[in-house]
């Protein structure tokens, strides 16, 4: 039983493991581009979840498809964060940076509970209770799709910026923000617009996570954590590092269930960010100075 | 408004300094200066409610300062305390920002705006710190939801409970998972109890493992989980228990895991003869029974419950309706008896004195409330003897509100048959 059960261990922290690298994401964009740290991140993907939820509940269209409405509406959000909030203080200290986002995640958590209630919600969606028996191994296909779904969200993410304008002149502004303005590129516009893109994806993450996870306004909190973690891991505003950091974290947190109790999952994590800033703070895969 | 009329409007600071020196002298001569025999039949009697309105209880305790102001709304309704001419409550409202601090602050201050008599809080350790501060100031408090058996082990003269206290729950559930296997015939030998490690989780689940362990039932623990509360993945636990195979789970959980834990179990298909909560939230709730549907039936949960058929439910229950358009809670609901428990003590004490108060409310015997219990009645620690849990089960019902069902005690059983042992979760 208990290879089995560790093999069951490794595949659900893989599986969960993607979807973290998906939230991570969005909060990498945004550091690497604008260089502040999102702390309003989970809060955000909070939004998204919620957006899918009513979507879900009213009209019956299933989170993975209304995922696509979800990601534009909350990229919006992201788009007004930026440009009402964020664009103010690019130029201040990082500690006075933090205050503000901070803030804009207090003001959504608590419209959050203003609209909807401190009530954990979790709606029963088509494939919520599917699995995949493999032998005496579980896998939930709910985590199958949402792996695969944030993989091919992920891959979609490079391709846009590898291949398209826009893309070209985020990673620009992102490379040398002065460089950038001095081509002509208009920098705020790319702010704004990576910051809707990032939330863009961390709300993308939030539907895949509907059908398994309970939504109510306090969860943002642990994902901000679990996206920085992630980032951290990663490296800050290395992309493929937050998708790797992401599996890093994923799986270390089911597996360490063998072992310790659960209880002590969070220690893991942070037992995690604490080698990685002691010993490689740069991250595992380097990251942007 | 323009800078010429503000300044008009507005007091200077000499002016105000006269003003709250009057206004402080008139108090003071309320207070001490005019004979107390005046003070013998007041207009209006002052209460004082404390409850966690903000922090992270905020909607508890908004709930449960609701339950005490439409309380007191229905008591001035009917006539105020007719022994005392048809005196009035009025309520003064306190906000301990779930802080035990902050609770102890605003007691003295509304002790200090005229309070004859404390009530509150959802929360026990705030309630820990009234407690004390009560019996200092010789205040009589009335506890309406605070479970901490430690508040009134001191035997503090001040402080009566209407709450069942922690170890009343714990026995509660003892008691009919007794009952339960004499009525089904059915006596599951192994269980596995799975709890959120934080402090009532721990307390909960530690305090029925030792009442079990006691009883003599045979019944062997084979899996203890512990999980930290907010976790968002319980696939490892469950393959655990799982493996430890188990006739019955006992899961103290919250809201919010519980959802987690249930669908786990169904995907990996666990067998169980049922599941039994000793004391759990989060299996009764609307949203849950809603979203799980099939998978939230035949759940047996132990919990202080409302009593439905009740005439102070129905009152209280419209009231509470009307105003925030939501149904009478547990919590809501003790704190709707509070100031009813307070009403029916000054209506015999028939003053304000304090020695009056403490006999009135001592010789208590309350049998007008919306909770499922006996008469309230205070023991010589202040608790409340007829205090009780009812045993729930949520049944199949076309009406989704009333699919949650009290099945145990007989008296107040809203449905005559209990489902033990239940149909597996992927069966239905």
């Amino acid at each position: 039983m208990d290879s089995a059960l560790a093999l069951q261990l490794l595949i659900q922290g893989i599986l969960l493991g993607g979807v973290y690298g998906l939230i991570a994401l969005g909060l990498s964009l945004i550091f690497g581009v604008m260089g502040v740290i999102n702390f309003a991140h989970g809060q955000i993907m909070v939004m998204g979840m919620y957006a899918s939820y009513w979507i879900f509940v009213l009209l019956g269209i299933d989170p993975y498809v209304s995922l696509v409405a979800v990601a534009a509406i909350i990229f919006v959000l992201g788009y007004a964060i930026q440009y009402l909030v964020v664009n103010r203080i690019l130029d201040y200290p990082e500690a006075m940076q933090v205050l503000p986002l901070v803030s804009t995640g207090l003001i959504l958590e608590n419209i959050a509970l203003l609209l909807w209630g401190p009530d954990h919600r979790s709606p029963q969606t088509a494939l919520g209770l599917d699995s995949i028996w493999m032998g005496p191994v579980m896998v939930d296909t709910s985590r199958v799709i949402a792996f695969s779904l944030a993989i091919l969200i992920t891959g979609l993410i490079f391709l846009f910026l590898k291949k398209t304008t826009m893309g070209k002149r985020i990673r620009a502004a992102s490379d040398n923000r002065t460089g950038a303005v001095l081509v002509g590129i208009n920098v705020d516009r790319i702010n704004n617009f990576s910051f809707g893109l990032g939330a863009a994806t961390t709300a993308a993450a939030g539907c895949l996570l509907v059908p398994i996870m309970p939504i109510s306004p306090y969860i943002a909190h642990d994902f901000t954590t679990a996206a920085f973690i992630v980032v951290i891991l990663g490296g800050m505003g290395n992309l493929p590092g937050a998708m790797a950091g992401g599996l890093v974290l994923g799986v270390a947190e089911s597996l360490s269930t063998l072992v310790l109790p659960a209880t002590l999952k969070q220690v893991v994590s942070f037992t995690l960010l604490i080698i990685i800033i002691l010993f490689r703070p740069q991250g595992l895969f380097g990251g942007k100075k | 408004m323009d800078y010429k009329t503000m300044k008009q409007n507005s007091i200077d600071r000499r002016t105000f300094l006269k003003l709250s020196g009057a206004a402080g002298i008139g108090i003071a001569a309320s207070t001490f200066g005019v004979p107390s025999f005046l003070h013998a039949a007041p207009e209006t009697i002052k209460i004082g409610s404390i409850q966690p309105v903000t922090g992270p209880l905020a909607i508890i305790g908004q709930g449960t300062r609701l339950g005490n102001q439409l309380a007191v709304e229905y008591i001035n309704a009917n006539g105020g305390i007719k022994s005392m001419g048809g005196a009035k409550i009025e309520l003064l409202l306190g906000d301990s920002e779930s802080k035990p601090e902050v609770g102890r602050q605003e007691a003295d201050r509304l002790i200090k705006e005229g309070a004859s008599i404390l009530l509150g809080p959802f929360q026990s350790d705030v309630a820990m710190a009234i407690a004390t501060l009560a019996e200092q100031r010789q205040v009589p408090f009335v506890m309406d939801v605070a479970a901490l058996d430690d508040i009134t082990k001191k035997g503090y003269e001040h402080v009566f409970r209407i709450f069942i206290t922690s170890g009343g729950l714990v026995a509660g559930a003892l008691k009919y998972y007794k009952t339960l296997i004499e009525i089904s015939g059915v006596t599951p030998a192994t269980a596995v109890v799975a709890n959120v490690g934080d402090a009532f989780g721990k307390g909960m689940s530690d305090g029925f493992l030792k009442m079990l362990e006691s009883s003599g039932l045979p019944i062997k623990i084979v899996e203890r989980i512990q999980y930290p509360l907010g976790i968002q993945d319980l696939s490892a636990e469950v393959a655990k228990i799982k493996a430890a195979k188990p006739d019955i789970l006992f899961p103290v959980s919250r809201p919010g895991d519980s959802v987690i834990l249930l669908r786990e179990l169904y995907k990996q298909k666990v067998s169980l003869m049922g599941i039994f909560g000793p004391g759990s939230p989060g299996w009764y709730e609307p949203d849950f029974v809603k979203d799980m549907d099939k998978l939230a039936y035949h759940t047996l949960v132990n919990v202080p419950w409302i009593n439905p058929s009740s005439p102070s439910y129905q009152r209280g229950n419209a009231a509470f309706q009307k105003a925030v358009g939501k149904n009478l809670d547990t919590n809501s609901a003790y704190a709707y008896t509070g100031p009813l428990v307070i009403a029916d003590a000054l209506e015999r004490a028939g003053s304000t004195k304090r020695e009056a108060i403490l006999k009135a409310l001592r010789e208590t015997n309350f049998k007008d409330h919306p909770v499922v219990g006996g008469p309230v009645k205070f023991d010589e620690k202040g608790d409340n003897t007829g205090a009780m849990t009812a045993l729930i089960q949520v049944q199949p019902d076309p009406d989704l509100q009333k699919r949650v069902k009290i099945v145990l005690p007989k008296e107040f059983a809203q449905s005559d048959k209990i489902v033990f042992p239940a149909p597996q979760l992927w069966e239905r």
